[in-house]
């Protein structure tokens, strides 16, 4: 398993665009993946929960994979926020 | 006056009277069932989710140009693919359960709650994204059909959200001018039926249900997909005119109508329908075709949220086949890609659809939903008029493998007591290989139909959907008409039909060549067969013989369009 710690940049934070990009990006992958936020922790492949977890900018969140392909997962999804999901 | 511009599914001019058609409330009347139907309401969950995924994909393309609507369908498609949604509704079904339809109600609910409990404005207000895919989910299972409607004038156009193919049907017998829809989809049942009914059709105008209202001038025209609201004089008598000119041409080729497709010098051509769905039977029948060349019978199972039963394919199938009577009805079998059954027949993705698991490939693969599909046309066949032919056929063998199924079925039927009859067996002509065999087919088939569309496609190697590569999807390529001439005088050879049932069949550009090139028999959308029957008669069939000798030594797609188009006997027919 692969925890890490994560800002959002994006002065938008996880809307719409963003979560489905990460959603469809996460669900490539075979490993679980969830993401927490304060005490919540989601599904990291549902777009509801990813919507729900409401992240602003400047929202701190943790991203957690566990599977075979975790590190590319992390990876990948670490790139997705570096990029500020192109925005 | 304001213009508002859409998407025509189907073409032609209409004014009149705008009548608003009001979304009915979604009403749920079942909430829950028992134990022993669980099983049925999750698959009808599956279908319901699948075909709202197919009609977003659909939506997703043609929205290629606009980014903002395309994340939107985006997103509402990862709302339907969500793995937590997935299980929430099933379990709702399966430990309290509900009715598919109660359950996606309570589940959107809650999420809608969730949402609106947030402080933060934006992620709150995205709970409009989770009502409008339980309302597209909900209206999709309910099925709804609407009432009151008998008030309609004939001429009338209709402008409301969506349409469903039964309302459409029954207001096209009340003789209605057009549609103006917000939403919808290019082949939507709706739009096929309104095509094959010469009822112009515009969809995509997201103004209707806050700037349309009842009761107010309105002009559709279907050739541009524009929509005038309160014309001005000047535009109205424009109109005026296109539409008298459109209603001159109709009658025109009314004419026709009982006339027989003979070329010039007394050459026959067969004329037939193609159909994809039972209600498009009106249009056949209006237009007078030898029938039916082409019914697709995978609407049958896409647009159902079940597998289609033998009864239920059966009562089709013969249904179709009384109507059309005394002509005959070639029915094709199911004909999709994997990617577009997936939640039905459980399949896994493939990376290349057009080159995989498709046509007879997978009818082979799913076998007993083959079977099933075969014992139906097998019984509905005790007249005698129904021909049947197989999509995606490669070479001889598989049609082999198919002979012997059809007599497995029939010895089924014969242990059941079922009567039956054989009918005659035809291929699909749309894989090279194919083609280049027809000598080989034309031995065992008792007929042959060449679908241009994925001849062109495998000739070329030109995805059809690819944006990209569409300069070199040419459908008078040498290569390609070479491969039509070398099947029709194998056709002829072994003294058996060929038809060309694609889209190149319906355009005048191309018919005269294709009758000189040896087709004898064409099948296009029941719309289009007066037009053709007009143009039919017009041509002679040995000058075009010798045109279609000619063109086959030419170089290029180019120089045969310029020949062609030298004969100009289509310009006043486009």
């Amino acid at each position: 398993m692969i925890r890490k710690r994560i800002t959002i940049t994006n002065p938008l934070g996880l809307h719409a665009r963003p979560a489905t990009m990460l959603v469809k990006l996460a669900t490539k992958f075979r490993s679980e993946f969830h993401i927490r936020k304060d005490d919540m922790v989601i599904n990291g492949k549902s777009i509801m929960g990813v919507m729900t977890l409401a992240a602003e900018y400047g929202s701190e969140l943790e991203i957690i994979a566990d599977g075979v392909d975790e590190t590319f997962l992390i990876n990948e999804i670490t790139e997705l926020f570096q990029t500020n999901f192109g925005e | 006056m304001q213009v508002y511009s859409g998407l025509a599914t189907s073409h032609g001019i209409a004014i009149g009277i705008s009548r608003k058609i009001l979304r009915e409330p979604l009403e749920i009347k079942q909430t829950s069932i028992t134990p022993d139907e669980i099983t049925r309401e999750l698959q009808r969950f599956e279908a319901g989710v699948e075909s709202i995924i197919l009609e977003l994909d659909e939506l997703i393309k043609l929205y290629s140009h606009s980014r903002d609507n395309r994340d939107i369908l985006t997103t509402h498609k990862m709302i339907l693919m969500d793995p937590e949604f997935l299980i929430r509704v099933r379990t709702k079904i399966t430990k309290e359960l509900f009715t598919t339809e109660h359950a996606i109600q309570q589940h959107f609910a809650e999420v809608v709650e969730l949402f609106q409990k947030m402080d933060n404005e934006y992620f709150a207000q995205r709970s409009a994204d989770y009502k409008d895919v339980s309302d597209r989910l909900l209206s999709h299972l309910l099925n709804k059909s609407s009432d009151s409607l008998d008030s309609i004038e004939a001429g009338t156009i209709i402008i409301s959200d969506t349409i469903s193919p039964s309302l459409l049907s029954r207001l096209i017998q009340q003789n209605i001018g057009g549609l103006c829809l917000e939403r919808g989809t290019r082949n939507s049942h709706s739009s096929i039926i309104a095509r094959s009914m010469n009822v112009p059709m515009i969809i995509n105008v997201p103004q209707v249900s806050t700037e349309f209202a009842d009761g107010q001038m309105m002009i559709l025209d279907g050739n541009t997909g524009t929509v005038i609201l309160h014309p001005d004089e000047a535009t109205l008598q424009e109109y005026q005119k296109k539409l008298t000119q459109q209603q001159h041409r109709r009658d025109k080729l009314q004419e026709m109508l009982y006339e027989s497709a003979v070329t010039s010098d007394g050459h026959p051509v067969i004329l037939r329908s193609n159909i994809e769905i039972p209600e498009e039977m009106t249009a056949v029948l209006d237009a007078n075709s030898d029938g039916i060349g082409l019914f697709r019978t995978e609407f049958l199972f896409m647009g159902s949220n079940h597998l289609p039963s033998e009864q239920e394919q059966y009562n089709m199938y013969r249904s179709i086949a009384e109507q059309a009577a005394p002509h005959s009805v070639t029915i094709r079998t199911i004909d999709v890609g994997g990617d577009k059954l997936s939640a039905l027949l459980n399949l896994d993705r493939e990376s290349n659809p057009n080159l995989g698991c498709r046509g007879i490939r997978l009818s082979f693969a799913k076998e007993e939903v083959f079977r099933v599909q075969i014992r139906a046309v097998l019984r509905a066949n005790i007249t005698g008029s129904i021909k049947l032919m197989f999509p995606m056929i490669s070479g001889i063998g598989e049609f082999r493998k198919v002979k012997d199924i059809i007599v497995q079925c029939g010895a089924e039927l014969d242990d059941r007591g079922e009567p039956w009859r054989m009918p005659d067996l035809g291929v699909m002509i749309e894989v090279p290989s194919a083609a280049l065999t027809a000598d080989v087919l034309a031995k065992e088939v008792a007929f042959m139909s060449i679908g241009t569309n994925d001849l062109v496609q495998y000739t070329l190697a030109v995805d059809r959907d690819n944006d990209m590569v569409e300069a070199y999807y040419q459908t008078a390529h040498p290569a390609v008409l070479r491969l039509i001439e070398h099947t029709a005088q194998q056709a002829a050879a072994h003294n058996i039909p060929v038809a060309v049932c694609g889209e190149m069949a319906g355009d005048p550009r191309y018919l005269p060549l294709l009758l000189g090139l040896g087709v004898t028999e064409l099948s296009v959308s029941p719309s289009r067969i007066l037009t053709l029957k007009q143009q039919i008669r017009a041509i002679s069939y040995h000058h075009w013989k010798l045109v279609a000798k000619e063109v086959l030594s030419l170089a290029t797609a180019r120089d045969v369009e310029e020949r062609i188009t030298k004969e100009g006997s289509y310009d006043s027919l486009r």
